[in-house]
């Protein structure tokens, strides 16, 4: 029988890891905030950076599309696949920690097998694909096609076994032809383990025995799934093979060059997602009765409009990145310009139009826009305290911890004459049980009162009730979600944050203990570019903390 | 960890040694030879069925969910008991029922809120178990499994199959594609091990694909086969050059392959197949469909192992259908008692059709798949409101090949959640001396249900 046990070793690492960070990043907090960790947690300053041991990811469905579809073109079929899983936010750390399931191991050989069909079924395409005709199986052709195409496969050059493996392969298969041999052959390249997981093995490193520097072709696949969601091109492998990514120089320009590249927008746009979390909204109900603006099309906008903002900032316009939280520039279509009640020529339900919000308007920043507004809030009511605990979780990376084990989570339903929801959570203030965590997350979040279910601006609840949008952070009093978008703008804790679930996604696990000083270090450097997020990118890119990699350790 | 012999033949790992072997294929044709039809199977079949959101809430939950009539328990015990009121749409398969049980198993105070029901709740009555304490963040409900969840611990047993296991060690099925979060437990119940799940599927036509979508090729499906040998190759050789934990990982991907690999050996050679469904996302009509198909699966003996998730722990299903506005995850938080009950009659309305295509197919030997399944009917805790793990609900169906007694109501109040798990495993004739950890180890079964 199968009887996993937890990863002895390094899973250890990983998770004390975690709460290493939280101590570091939560410094200054009240004592609702938790530091999750063992016992024994540690949490004196580290003097100087410890690597952690490298993950394995397994290639996100989104990075394995990406990256055939660059090998095979846009119309290669696209099976299904397993579902990745996303703890801690992101696709990256659970593609580092899942073991994939049988079915999703048959859904690859299916996903191959469909692929390399298309590809090769028609004469004129394949030869296109292949570059020369093979005349028997196994020929120079074929092992010519195997080495260059498994080069960019597996993300590096095959070793001579490979190439005669694989160049095996095409000849015993080749029935009835030698093409077919040699579209199975392709078709093994991308089932092959060394396609589907990133593997980083690195070199001694003869200064310091305890790290392992990557190798140009690891650091060319880290750059590339970082920038552009997928594989390395043939100038990224290029640059590694001469050895331009042994240096942060090299590493530097060639971060500029895949960011000058369209891919790194929806790269950028994707990590977005993940931080902020936008997933969520896919759920998303709401009755078309009760919430008239909230159109079959405007969940799509309400991502779309994060996904441009983002892109905005950080390609564009190359402000503060912070700045997400606190401008008022948006781009809307037609659902979301009625949602929020503004002007905006040319819109259409497909067209997108910057616009600026008004300057006396209750909006500014993605915390008044439709995606934050609407997937913190439940069917028929808002939720000041999934609001609240957004703001603490997301905008701050603070955690806020489980309720006590025995405290009713739960609000009194509504009876006889309406209350608002603030007067439904009063108890969350009164009962002490409550109040140690509820007055961390409840008062940011009843800003937002004013915008409802759907994130439409109201000014009188159901029944005609006054609404009361004032709440506080950290004890400052605020009278409305435009004052806390003037508060995020200098907040320092945003930044940090931003750090913080950057580096997550881009080393697929949470941060360790040693790895803290290299997240201050990110993060002064970022304030130092003014919050540039391109300027922290290359930084992050050509950080020792990326660069190298801790020893294996053994079980 | 068992380890799976990789390859029955050795031809291509020869070729890639570099002395090329080139065969014909008439002569791979006799090396793998012609696999008959499945063999006819009379060993018991086990099954899971879960729903999410638990039971409407009652005194016995506590005092908060106080002032609501138990619409669960029945109110007699023993053979032939009275069905309750949610109970009454499964009283034409005569199901045994164990009310009052609850999870014995202990967990630790850090990190904090591994008692949420929700959590502790799924892990017991699926693995017997705790949640896994490393790595588990309740903010974020990243949580895994220490063990496999108990469909799997049953495919998996070396006594369950023996030596010739069918095409599928298992099935992993579902129905609502609604999910509390986009990842993990929450839209999944079948764990291997820690991080280690097996999603469902939810769409009738890709479980049609899978079980009855034969490719014409079949010599093509055998080179798709011995493809499979070279991949494996490159997979142990990347096994070598990682870390423990990464290993294991790996490993697992290998024995996939294996299984995916001896699945396109024997393709080609289904059962008659029935009707491709057409889409439909209602959820009871959905449960016939894929009950349907699960149906002619086990018929033809294409595995004797499957679970069925109706919905997810903690679904956000909204049940618009009965009137129900908010998510059913919301509407058991916010204590609105008529909804859930309406919920939850409804899910018990979708088990009864599920049971009803087992039970409409007769086999050879003159009873149906439900005579010869046990299905272990359960959901994540004992109610939503509360998030109690009080009174949770099982519901043990068919009758496993005689072993088990059908119609019996348990009643046992506080008793342990794995005394049930005791009596399953020995139902479907594993011997099973003990049961549970961490608090929750029992070697009792239940007397008046186990024959």
């Amino acid at each position: 029988m199968v009887q996993r046990r937890p990863h002895p070793g390094r899973s250890r690492a990983r998770w004390l890891g975690f709460s290493a960070a939280i101590a570091v990043f939560g410094a200054s907090l009240t004592a609702c905030v938790g530091v999750i960790g063992d016992a024994d947690e540690d949490t004196t300053e580290q003097e100087s950076l410890v690597l952690a041991a490298p993950a394995l990811p397994r290639l996100t469905a989104a990075q394995y599309r990406n990256t055939l579809v660059e090998l095979f073109g846009a119309s290669m079929p696209k099976a299904p696949l397993e579902d990745d899983t996303k703890p801690f936010l992101f696709y990256n750390i659970g593609a580092s920690s899942t073991t994939l399931s049988e079915f999703g191991v048959q859904q690859y050989e299916e996903s191959a097998d469909a692929i390399t069909r298309h590809a090769f079924a028609d004469p004129a395409r394949r030869a296109a694909f292949v570059g020369c005709e093979p005349a028997a199986p196994g020929d120079s052709c074929v092992e010519g096609f195997l080495r260059r195409f498994g080069r960019r496969v597996f993300r590096r050059p095959l070793t001579n076994e490979e190439v005669s493996r694989w160049v095996s392969v095409s000849q015993t298969l080749a029935d009835p032809s030698a093409w077919e041999g040699l579209r199975l052959a392709v078709s093994g390249l991308v089932q092959s383990p060394h396609f589907l997981y990133r593997v980083e093995v690195g070199a001694p490193d003869d200064a310091s025995p305890e790290r392992r520097k990557l190798t140009g072709y690891e650091m060319a696949t880290r750059l590339s799934f970082l920038l552009w969601n997928q594989g390395p091109d043939d100038a990224l492998l290029d640059a590694a093979e001469k050895g331009e990514l042994d240096k942060p120089e090299g590493i530097a320009a060639a971060a500029e060059r895949l960011l000058d590249d369209p891919r790194a927008r929806s790269a950028m746009q994707a990590f977005f997602r993940q931080y902020l979390d936008l997933g969520r909204l896919d759920g998303i109900q709401r009755d078309p009765a009760a919430y008239p603006y909230f159109t079959p099309t405007i969940k799509d906008a309400m991502r779309r409009e994060v996904e441009m903002l983002v892109e905005d900032v950080v390609f564009e316009s190359r402000g503060d990145a912070r700045s997400i939280f606190s401008t008022r520039k948006t781009f809307v279509n037609a659902d979301l310009a009625a949602l929020y009640g503004i002007e905006a020529p040319g819109a259409t339900v497909d067209t997108f139009v910057p616009v600026e919000l008004p300057a006396d308007g209750p909006r500014a920043g993605i915390l008044t826009l439709g995606a934050f507004l609407t997937m913190n809030a439940h069917e028929t009511r808002t939720s000041p305290t999934a609001r609240g605990k957004y703001v603490r979780e997301r905008v701050f990376c603070l955690e806020v911890p489980a309720p006590p084990p025995g405290v009713d989570t739960t609000l009194d339903p509504p009876m006889g004459e309406p209350k608002t929801v603030r007067e439904q959570m009063e108890a969350h203030r009164t009962n002490p049980a409550c109040a140690a965590c509820h007055t961390f997350m409840d008062p940011p979040g009843f800003l937002f009162e004013h915008f409802d279910s759907s994130g439409y601006y109201r000014t009188v609840f159901e029944g005609n009730l006054p609404i009361d949008s004032s709440g506080d952070l950290d004890g400052k009093p605020l009278a409305n979600a435009r004052e806390l978008a003037t508060v995020l703008e200098t907040e320092p804790r945003v930044g940090r944050c931003m750090v913080q679930q950057l580096y997550r996604h881009a080393q697929g696990r949470i941060e360790t203990k040693g790895e803290r000083l290299a997240l201050e270090d990110l993060a002064s450097r970022f304030a130092g570019a003014s919050f540039d997020f391109r300027t922290l990118l290359i930084e992050l890119v050509t950080h020792d903390a990326f660069r190298y990699i801790g020893e294996e350790e053994s079980p | 960890m068992k380890t799976t012999p990789l390859s029955r033949r050795t031809f291509l790992r020869g070729a890639v040694g570099g002395t090329a072997v080139a065969l014909a294929l008439p002569t791979l044709e006799a090396m793998l030879g012609a696999r008959g039809a499945e063999a006819a199977s009379t060993g018991p079949i086990f099954g899971i069925f879960f729903w999410g959101g638990g039971l409407p809430w009652h005194d016995g939950h506590g005092a908060p969910q106080a002032g609501h009539p138990d619409l669960w328990t029945p109110s007699t015990t023993g053979k032939d008991y009275a069905p309750s009121e949610l109970l009454a749409p499964l009283a034409p398969f005569q199901p045994s029922v164990v009310t009052g049980l609850t999870p014995h198993t202990a967990v630790p105070d850090t990190p904090p809120g591994q008692s949420d029901g929700h959590m502790r709740g799924f892990m017991v009555s699926m693995t017997g178990d705790r949640v896994r304490p490393e790595g588990f963040d309740h903010p974020s409900h990243t949580l895994t499994a220490l063990r496999p969840t108990l469909d799997q611990y049953v495919a998996k047993h070396p006594a369950f199959y023996g030596p010739e296991s069918p095409r599928f060690r298992s099935l992993i099925l579902g129905a609502s594609t609604a999910r509390f979060h986009d990842y993990g437990h929450w839209n999944a119940i079948s764990y291997n091990g820690p991080d280690d799940l097996n999603p469902p599927i939810l769409d009738p036509g890709q479980l049609y694909d899978l079980l009855f979508g034969v490719a014409a090729d079949t010599a093509g499906l055998k080179r798709r086969a011995l493809l499979l040998d070279a991949v494996m190759e490159d997979a142990k050789s990347l096994s070598s050059r990682v870390g423990a934990a990464d290993k294991q990982r790996i490993e697992a991907h290998l024995e996939h392959l294996n299984a995916v690999k001896n699945r396109l050996d024997f393709s080609g050679e289904a059962c008659a197949p029935p009707g491709k469904p057409a889409p439909n996302e209602d959820l009871l009509a959905k449960t016939e469909i894929m009950g349907s198909l699960l149906a002619s699966a086990l018929a033809c003996n294409m595995t004797r192992v499957f679970s069925f998730m109706l919905s997810s722990p903690a679904t956000t299903h909204v049940f618009s259908n009965l009137g129900v506005p908010n998510d059913f995850h919301a509407t058991v938080h916010e204590g609105t008692w008529e909804h859930a009950r309406a919920g939850i009659m409804y899910q018990m309305q979708a088990f009864a059709a599920f049971l009803g295509r087992l039970q409409a197919v007769v086999e050879p030997t003159g009873g149906t798949l439900l005579d010869r399944a046990l299905v272990f009917g359960l959901s994540e805790y004992g109610e939503g409101y509360q998030h109690s793990v009080a009174e949770m609900p099982c519901v043990l169906a068919g009758g496993a090949n005689g072993k088990i007694r059908r119609n019996v109501h348990v009643r046992d109040p506080g008793g342990n959640y794995s005394k049930a798990h005791v009596t399953m495993l020995r139902g479907v004739g594993l011997e099973t001396p003990s049961f549970g950890w961490n608090g929750g180890e029992t070697s009792e079964a239940f007397g008046d249900i186990l024959v």
